[in-house]
């Protein structure tokens, strides 16, 4: 084993860390096991179903594809950065709502690949949500509940009141 | 975790000598998409892993000497979203919009796609329709190598372990095309590794014969290829679907020429046909 070491400085959910890691670590490792965030989940590890989403300098990426030393001076959110003090945000009140969980394994990309969307395109439609989750797979729902969900949190459908 | 050591030199001249003294043991890393794949499955092993992926140089999308000048590090979503891309080379930005997903497209390069050299790189047919060369460095000179040098077989690069590609020069889109797309055939919408793709754009001259065409091939054939049969049994010839038919046909004879008859190809025949028909179609008048 070689010895690189290598110090990267990043800011996870508003959190500015400095950190010593191998130069062979992967991003996802250093946020499941370093960071313990284990919101963010391992599902193929070759990028296809996108549970590992993580939203890196405003934008959506596969946590289990990036070296983490790719991090170094960027901002990352994972969802556990999506809500405040307990106050669920809007993106997570629309899944709860529209029941788009069922084993929530893939929630958590989901939302990520959603926030990514939305902080590009506040209003986007259903086309441009179809497409841009179309790198996460839910192997429950069939995904109508999930597009719905995002409907909602773009503000193109009113959610369904509550009891 | 991999056992490998991770370099991120400050310039281009600090990459370059670095790997004048370490090319053969290190891989350049862009995007990573597809290097942390072959490094996690274990069919690829390096000292060194060089990230190219900051630096100025090789970030640009410009205009330069009436070419189109695209850095070897600038992203698939940047390609998307790039106005002067849409305008000077269209079918590039169409294969960009089917490319992996949108995770992936955020940091895979196009740099990365065609050194890669896999036979299905989305960027690679519609690079070769754009007469496309990389401009290669090293510590002491550049030289320029087109797009089909690059792959000297599947998943095989012709480059030297102390050369980088910096940018990608491409011929601007004629003024007269007035027809250019990118199509491929996967097996899902998104992420899907094309099992067949292929570039195009074309013009017309008023009495709607075609005066212009470049046509490429991907997946199908061990590098992908301009195909110059294709262009030069179209070029002049009025395009119904007849004449459309018979071209896809060419083609699919063509393809199986390079192949040999596969046992794929009971499907690889009509569907490259079909492909091409589809891609072609709105050029029928």
């Amino acid at each position: 084993m070689k010895k690189n070491t290598i110090t990267i400085r990043i800011t996870v959910n508003g959190e500015k860390k400095e950190l010593d890691i191998p130069a062979g670590i992967t991003a996802l490792e250093v946020i499941r096991d370093r960071l313990e965030l284990k919101g963010t989940k391992e599902g193929c590890g070759i990028g296809e179903c996108g549970a590992c989403t993580i939203i890196v300098d405003g934008r959506a990426v596969n946590a289990c594809l990036m070296f983490a030393t790719q991090l170094d001076g960027r901002e990352i959110l994972t969802v556990e950065g999506l809500d405040r003090n307990g106050e669920l945000h809007p993106m997570q009140e629309a899944f709860a709502e529209k029941h788009a969980v069922q084993c929530g394994f893939c929630t958590p990309g989901l939302m990520m690949s959603a926030r990514a969307l939305l902080l590009e395109h506040p209003h986007a439609n259903r086309s441009e949500i179809i497409k841009a989750i179309s790198g996460n797979l839910c192997r429950c729902t069939g995904y109508q509940s999930i597009i719905e969900a995002i409907e909602v949190a773009a503000g193109k459908r009113v959610a369904p009141k509550k009891e | 975790m991999l056992d490998v050591d991770y370099i991120r030199p400050p310039d281009l001249d600090g990459a370059l000598e670095f790997l004048n003294t370490n090319g053969a043991e290190t891989k350049i890393l862009a995007g990573g998409t597809d290097i942390m794949v072959d490094m996690r499955s274990g069919a690829l092993k390096t000292r060194f892993l060089l990230d190219v992926s900051r630096l100025g140089d090789l970030r640009k999308i410009e205009m330069k000497d009436g070419q189109l000048s695209i850095g070897a590090a600038v992203t698939i979503t940047e390609l998307l979203e790039s106005d002067t891309i849409a305008e000077t080379a269209p079918a590039l930005q169409k294969a960009a919009d089917k490319f992996a997903s949108r995770q992936i497209r955020n940091v895979a390069t196009i740099g990365g796609n065609v050194a890669h050299c896999s036979p299905c790189g989305d960027t690679i047919p519609p690079l070769l329709i754009h007469d496309a060369e990389a401009v290669v460095v090293t510590a002491k000179g550049q030289r320029n190598v087109t797009i089909e040098e690059i792959a000297g077989g599947p998943y095989h690069c012709a480059l030297h372990p102390n050369e980088i590609i910096s940018h990608f020069v491409l011929k601007l889109k004629p003024q007269e095309v007035t027809f250019a797309d990118f199509q491929k055939i996967g097996r899902r919408q998104e992420l899907a590794i094309a099992r067949m793709s292929m570039a195009a754009m074309a013009a017309k001259e008023d009495d709607n014969s075609i005066s212009f065409l470049r046509f490429a091939l991907g997946s199908c054939t061990p590098t992908p290829h301009r195909f110059y049969e294709i262009e030069n049994f179209l070029i002049g010839e009025v395009p119904t679907e007849n004449v459309l038919w018979q071209a896809g046909k060419i083609l699919a004879e063509k393809m199986l020429e390079i192949t040999g008859r596969r046992p794929s190809a009971v499907y690889k025949e009509p569907a490259i046909q079909g492909l091409f028909m589809r891609m072609m179609s709105p050029l029928i008048c």
